[in-house]
């Protein structure tokens, strides 16, 4: 990839980038959810997006998540590869029947007849003072159901390749947003490309302990590494991409170079990717570790709104930084 | 249900121990956490708590005997158990809960401080037997040829983690000093031959568990116990004299008494006036033994895979030279065939180390803990002596006692091995 093809955009222009080049690229690629087409998006992800394609490709829909997101599954069963925006992953819960009971195990329930090639996208996690109903991080409850992919972009280079990923992939896709993140500017180059699922990618190399995130937390253990650099701990830090498929192999790789784990994970710590990760690390890795694996989750509590409370509910930078020193015996 | 207690292993090395006190009697009601007696290892005397309440109705080895690690030494009758005689239980309910009365008696409390500088204090905690260690930890260990009972983790409870392992490392290679609180002691592997270039014709030999034991206990020894040596020579004529003529009326009975039979017995009877040869140090106090076990140090032919074992002549102080020529006969033909089982080598109180049938004429021994004293003896060799202003030709051996200061003096040592000459030199002392 040359310098010259790159420019910097931000995160919310490369997700609408990369549904624009496959809605171009592909007729049964359409778009559904509140305000996504007229108000071009609640979060302005999809701006321009029903002037190009037209109200039957780009469609708006009645606040009623249960209903458009069981009508998308039910295209995509008969061969449309429908994008569904939830204008934040919390209002999804009134659509766990259709997206969780449904869509990941419709190919196994019909034997192979029907597949369900969507993607499901929208913020995830707190947005800031948005309360314990509208701050979900949904990773943890929805990654449990077998048949699902998940997807938790950190950046706006990752969260088009893997965009265009989703929108190809023939299972269906829950793509994690963060609101906090959709101004966020990164380097895209113009030329077409996709990121696999299931390939870590390493954020910041290092020797002494494998920091495992994914999506917004990656960039605040970007932060924390800066911070214990200068306290003589080298961290690695992997910025998973994808939950499932989880790639197992850089996490394992990691910790046996390193022989200490933390995962960032802003989702509760009861039965989460944290803890998957956790038991596999324990598992593939126990003569490699010095210390059990450190975890570093929301705290056990609904989101409070009061701002203080909820900086310190949330994973931060303070909280990171204990952890590894903690993993290291630094602390 | 009775509960069996067993002597405990409180230590990596620890093969048995001696009931140093009992706090309790039969019939004496104990909650958890009570000390019901203390254990002398060959390290330390450390207090042993119990675990259950209920009532000591059995004390199966009394105390000052020594006995293997996993031996019933009590039994508590439980409340509600049958075993118990029906006083003890009858009066196990009533006390068991007045004693339950919430202490700061937690178990985890009961471990008892180190007794002294020569104790680590987590080593002495009956819950940190099993010495934690990270999985990497003991991997680099492995694969760095460390072992980890010589190293004090700095993590929590004591855990060994990677950089005490690089710590460790780095003071092996700079060959430095061990901190004192170490109670472990450096096992062979630590050596540094790394650093010499391997030759033509070079080879490893893997360590058998008996040399790394030998290792083990040495370098402690060498390590933890102040040493000196004092020197004496002993006039082996008349000893030689009477042998010979002893060996010739006893060889229809097939007994042929060595010179090493004669020094036992000399040292086993000298320690009835010099009870502090027969004693062991720990760290508080010191223990005279009482009776005389006497450590034979065997070396094993090379078929055996080679290698040194102390067999142990039992309460020598009371047997004839017979007894003590038959027996060691017996302890070392055993060990050169079919090896010695652990009763014959542990309890020893005082060591004899043997080279004068090689021709050696003095050296010196390390003490073989937790004994104090090592006596080496050199070979009785015919050379120019001085006798009543007389220079003539006789027979002289040296023997060179090394001794645990913190135990024996100087002045003791040089009394102790004055009894011994007296004994050798005269030796019809040895008779009756």
């Amino acid at each position: 990839m040359s310098i010259a093809t790159m420019r910097e955009i931000e995160f919310r222009d490369a997700v609408r980038e990369a549904m624009s080049e496959e809605m171009r690229k592909d007729m049964r690629v359409m778009l559904i959810g509140e305000e996504v087409a007229q108000y071009n998006g609640a979060y302005k992800v999809s701006r321009g997006m029903l002037d190009e394609f037209g109200p039957r490709r780009v469609i708006d829909t009645p606040i009623s998540e249960s209903g458009f997101a069981g009508m998308a599954i039910g295209a995509a069963m008969m061969g449309l590869r429908p994008i569904v925006e939830f204008m934040s992953w919390s209002f999804s819960l009134v659509a766990a029947d259709p997206i969780l009971n449904n869509a990941p195990k419709m190919l196994y329930m019909s034997g192979g007849q029907f597949g369900c090639p969507i993607v499901f996208r929208g913020n995830d996690g707190a947005g800031g003072q948005l309360g314990s109903t509208h701050s979900w991080s949904i990773e943890g409850l929805f990654s449990n159901v077998p048949g699902m992919k998940m997807v938790i972009p950190s950046n706006p280079y990752d969260a088009k390749g893997l965009m265009k990923t989703a929108i190809r992939d023939d299972d269906p896709v829950f793509f994690l947003e963060s609101e906090r993140l959709l101004s966020m500017r990164g380097e895209v180059p113009e030329e077409e490309y996709l990121i696999p699922f299931g390939q870590a990618r390493i954020a910041r190399p290092g020797t002494d302990c494998t920091i495992v995130a994914f999506g917004r937390m990656v960039n605040i253990c970007l932060e924390v590494a800066l911070e214990l650099e200068k306290e003589g701990i080298s961290s690695e830090i992997l910025d998973m991409r994808t939950i499932r498929p989880l790639d197992a192999a850089s996490i394992i790789r990691s910790v046996k170079r390193t022989g200490a784990c933390v995962v960032v994970d802003q989702s509760w710590s009861f039965g989460s990717p944290g803890s998957e990760v956790a038991a596999l690390v324990h598992r593939e890795c126990f003569d490699d570790l010095d210390n059990y694996v450190h975890r570093v989750h929301s705290a056990d509590v609904p989101a409070p709104y009061a701002h203080n409370l909820e900086q310190e509910y949330l994973p931060n930078a303070r909280r990171i930084a204990e952890a590894v020193r903690s993993c290291l015996y630094r602390s | 249900m009775p509960v069996q207690l067993t002597m405990p292993r409180l230590s990596d090395t620890m093969e048995a121990g001696t009931i140093v006190r009992w706090n309790v009697k039969e019939g004496d009601v104990v909650s958890s956490g009570d000390v019901v007696a203390d254990i002398e290892t060959d390290k330390a005397t450390m207090e042993m708590p119990v675990y259950d309440d209920g009532v000591i109705s059995k004390i199966m080895v009394e105390a000052g005997k020594q006995v293997p690690v996993g031996t019933p030494i009590a039994i508590i009758t439980v409340e509600g158990d049958e075993a118990g005689s029906a006083a003890t239980v009858a009066a196990a309910p009533v006390a068991v809960a007045a004693m339950s009365v919430p202490s700061n008696n937690a178990p985890a409390q009961t471990a008892v401080p180190a007794q002294s500088a020569s104790v680590s204090p987590p080593s002495v905690q009956f819950d940190a037997i099993r010495q934690r260690v990270s999985p990497l930890a003991r991997r680099m260990a492995d694969e760095m040829g460390i072992s980890v009972s010589s190293i004090v983790g700095s993590g929590p409870g004591g855990r060994v983690v990677k950089q005490d392992v690089l710590k460790e490392a780095e003071r092996l290679k700079s060959g430095g000093a061990r901190p004192m609180a170490l109670v472990h002691v450096a096992s062979p592997s630590q050596s540094s031959t790394a650093v010499v270039p391997i030759g033509a014709g070079a080879s490893e030999v893997m360590l058998s568990g008996m040399r790394q034991a030998i290792a083990r206990r040495l370098v402690e020894s060498k390590s933890n116990i102040p040493h000196y040596q004092v020197t004496m020579r002993f006039n082996m004529d008349p000893l030689l004299e009477l042998r010979t003529m002893l060996n010739v009326q006893l060889e229809p009975q097939g007994i042929k008494l060595s010179v090493n039979d004669f020094i036992v017995r000399a040292c086993a009877l000298a320690m009835t006036a010099h009870p502090f040869f027969n004693a062991s140090w720990a760290g508080d106090r010191i223990i005279l033994h009482g009776d005389v076990n006497i450590g034979v140090a065997i070396s094993l032919p090379m078929e055996r895979g080679g290698g040194l074992v102390v067999a142990v002549l039992t309460q020598a102080q009371r047997k004839g030279l017979r007894e003590i020529s038959t027996e060691t006969r017996a302890l070392a033909e055993k060990a050169r065939t079919r090896g010695l089982g652990p009763e014959d080598m542990t309890g020893a109180t005082f060591t004899i180390s043997n080279l004068g049938m090689f021709g050696v004429d003095n050296f010196t021994a390390i003490i073989n803990p937790p004994n104090s004293a090592i006596l080496a003896c050199g070979a009785a060799v015919e050379q120019p002596v001085v006798r009543n202003h007389q220079l003539v030709v006789g027979h002289e051996m040296q023997a060179t006692l090394s001794l645990d200061h913190r135990v024996i003096d100087g002045a003791m040592a040089s009394e102790y091995l004055q009894t011994v000459k007296h004994n050798i030199e005269n030796p019809a002392t040895l008779l009756v």
